[in-house]
């Protein structure tokens, strides 16, 4: 084990209901790196991202954190029900929950630090406005100051700049690389884009037909590479 | 009105009002979770299985299986049966709901017919229940004894004080459950303490007021509050407020035109979710559109 990694996944199998979608993973992801997850619709990537998470326990083996490593999770947004009458504040203050015993009431400080993350992640102006009334970049921002209000060390980004115009994806991209470059976070982000991991992960990988490669950007990336990736389906 | 008023309340409906008031306060912060996590057919079902619950209690005294017992008894025995079925309800519909087997809407649907159906089958051939259960379908006044009250109070009391102490956690597994999990959150755990409470409402309201009026308090406030509302907190206030101040008006209208108080109630619900709508689209109108940036 390499106490470097902030997770090392183990013979890991993925799926829902016993069900194996992937099989036989074996991956570490390094603290301080942001890493790409990358695939074709229905390969596992949300399904690898949300058993990492422990939202879906793994069908088998076994997946090891290093301490610190706390979760923040940052879910599509999509799935998130417009019928709360919830402000952009209290969607992000649902992030400090984690360490609040049940019961009782979350203390001002933790207030302060929603505040300062969502000033961080540029969602400080639309505080007050219902979340369900946000554009779709205006809600990833509030997330991801959700996610970091968890004090989190390793953040779990499921696609968040999908169904986003290109300038709110470029924001919302850049933001990301700030975050990581000025808190050292460990991310890990599911996205369709080539264009945009290439553009903010360092490492990446790559779920084909059942296979993960995982390697450094500027060697995944490469034109021969993807060819020679995309062509497993045909092999 | 004062004297119809001090009329009531120097009757035996006194504890009637209380019951209807503690209806209209509660059903509605049930009723919030089941819209905000859109439940509401499990809304309609729950009442109807918990009226077979209260029929199937009765059957037991046609079956001669239990002797027949005091009012008292007779009314807790109901409450079981009633809570018991509810609760059974709840767990498989919700356990079936977690596997994803077969369609959700149909399961609850069936439960309902079913349960109509077999309420009626037990209770047509039971001289003992017949007239009670009857009574509470149509949504007639119950008299309430001083030791139901008192019991409706106290579970009514509980199931308050555990909302408000733990809305934050409630409202987390509701809003999203998978962030709770990442956050270390029980949310089995928390979902099966929301369902108790949601059982056990269900079941007093329902032994009270019948499936109607519980079903109409249940859904119709929450509906009225949203539309009003601006945040959660006067999401639930409002529901409450609206809740019994139609309890108590459609109480005093039931009495004053001698018609059955739980329709009267549901009516009353019905107009003031039809006025508030109304005046929302009128205002949604003369407002000037808001854009928002990306």
């Amino acid at each position: 084990m390499n106490e470097q990694n902030i997770a090392e996944l183990q013979g890991v199998a993925v799926g829902y209901d016993r069900h194996a979608v992937l099989s036989g993973i074996d991956l570490q992801i390094a603290r301080g790196t942001f890493t790409g997850l990358l695939g074709a619709n229905g390969s596992g990537k949300t399904t690898l991202l949300k058993t990492i998470a422990g939202i879906l326990p793994p069908v088998n083996g076994r997946i090891i954190f290093h301490s610190p490593a706390v979760l923040g999770y940052v879910p599509q947004r999509d799935q998130l029900d417009s019928v709360y009458i919830l402000s952009a504040f209290e969607v992000a203050l649902m992030g400090v929950c984690g360490r609040i015993g049940a019961g009782r009431s979350i203390p001002r400080e933790d207030h302060e630090c929603v505040h300062e993350c969502l000033r961080q992640t540029g969602a400080d102006g639309f505080a007050r406005q219902r979340f369900s009334e946000l554009s779709g970049g205006q809600k990833q921002r509030v997330l991801i100051a959700r996610a970091l209000a968890t004090q989190a060390d390793f953040l779990l980004l499921d696609e968040p700049t999908a169904g986003i115009d290109a300038a709110a994806t470029q924001a919302i991209l850049e933001l990301l690389v700030k975050l990581h470059r000025e808190r050292n976070l460990t991310l890990l982000m599911v996205n369709h884009d080539l264009a945009a991991v290439r553009q903010t992960a360092q490492q990446i990988i790559w779920i084909q037909n059942g296979k993960l490669v995982q390697g450094p950007v500027n060697e995944l990336l490469r034109r021969e590479k993807i060819e020679e990736i995309l062509n497993l389906q045909f092999s | 009105m004062m004297e119809m008023l001090h009329e009531i309340f120097s009757t035996g409906l006194r504890n009637s009002v209380y019951v209807s008031l503690l209806i209209g306060l509660v059903c509605p912060l049930i009723g919030n979770y089941l819209v905000l996590r859109r439940l509401i057919f499990m809304g309609v079902a729950l009442p109807q299985i918990s009226s077979c619950g209260i029929a199937f209690a009765f059957a037991l005294h046609a079956w001669h299986l239990v002797p027949h017992l005091d009012d008292s008894s007779e009314n807790a025995l109901a409450f079981g049966g009633s809570t018991l079925f509810t609760l059974a309800a709840l767990f498989v519909l919700t356990l079936l709901q977690r596997r994803s087997a077969g369609l959700a809407d149909t399961r609850v649907g069936a439960a309902y017919v079913l349960a109509g159906a077999f309420s009626i089958l037990l209770l047509v051939k039971n001289p003992y229940g017949e007239h009670g259960l009857l009574d509470r379908l149509r949504g007639e006044i119950i008299a309430v004894s001083d030791a139901d009250l008192m019991m409706t109070a106290v579970a009514f009391g509980i199931v308050t004080t555990v909302l408000i102490v733990f809305r934050k956690e409630f409202l987390l597994v509701s809003f999203d459950p998978e962030m709770a999990i990442t956050l270390r959150k029980n949310v089995f755990t928390w979902d099966g303490l929301l369902f108790l409470l949601i059982g056990i409402t269900v079941s007093m309201s329902v032994l009270s007021v019948g499936p109607l009026v519980t079903f109409g308090f249940l859904l119709l406030p929450p509906l009225i509050a949203r539309a009003l509302a601006r945040n959660m907190r006067q999401f639930a206030f409002t529901g409450c407020i609206v809740g019994m101040v139609s309890a108590f008006v459609g109480f005093y209208l039931a009495y004053r035109w001698d018609v059955p108080v739980g329709p009267t109630d549901v009516a009353l619900l019905g107009v003031i979710y039809l006025i508030v709508s109304l005046l929302k689209r009128v205002f949604r109108r003369r407002r000037p559109r808001q854009s928002s940036a990306a």
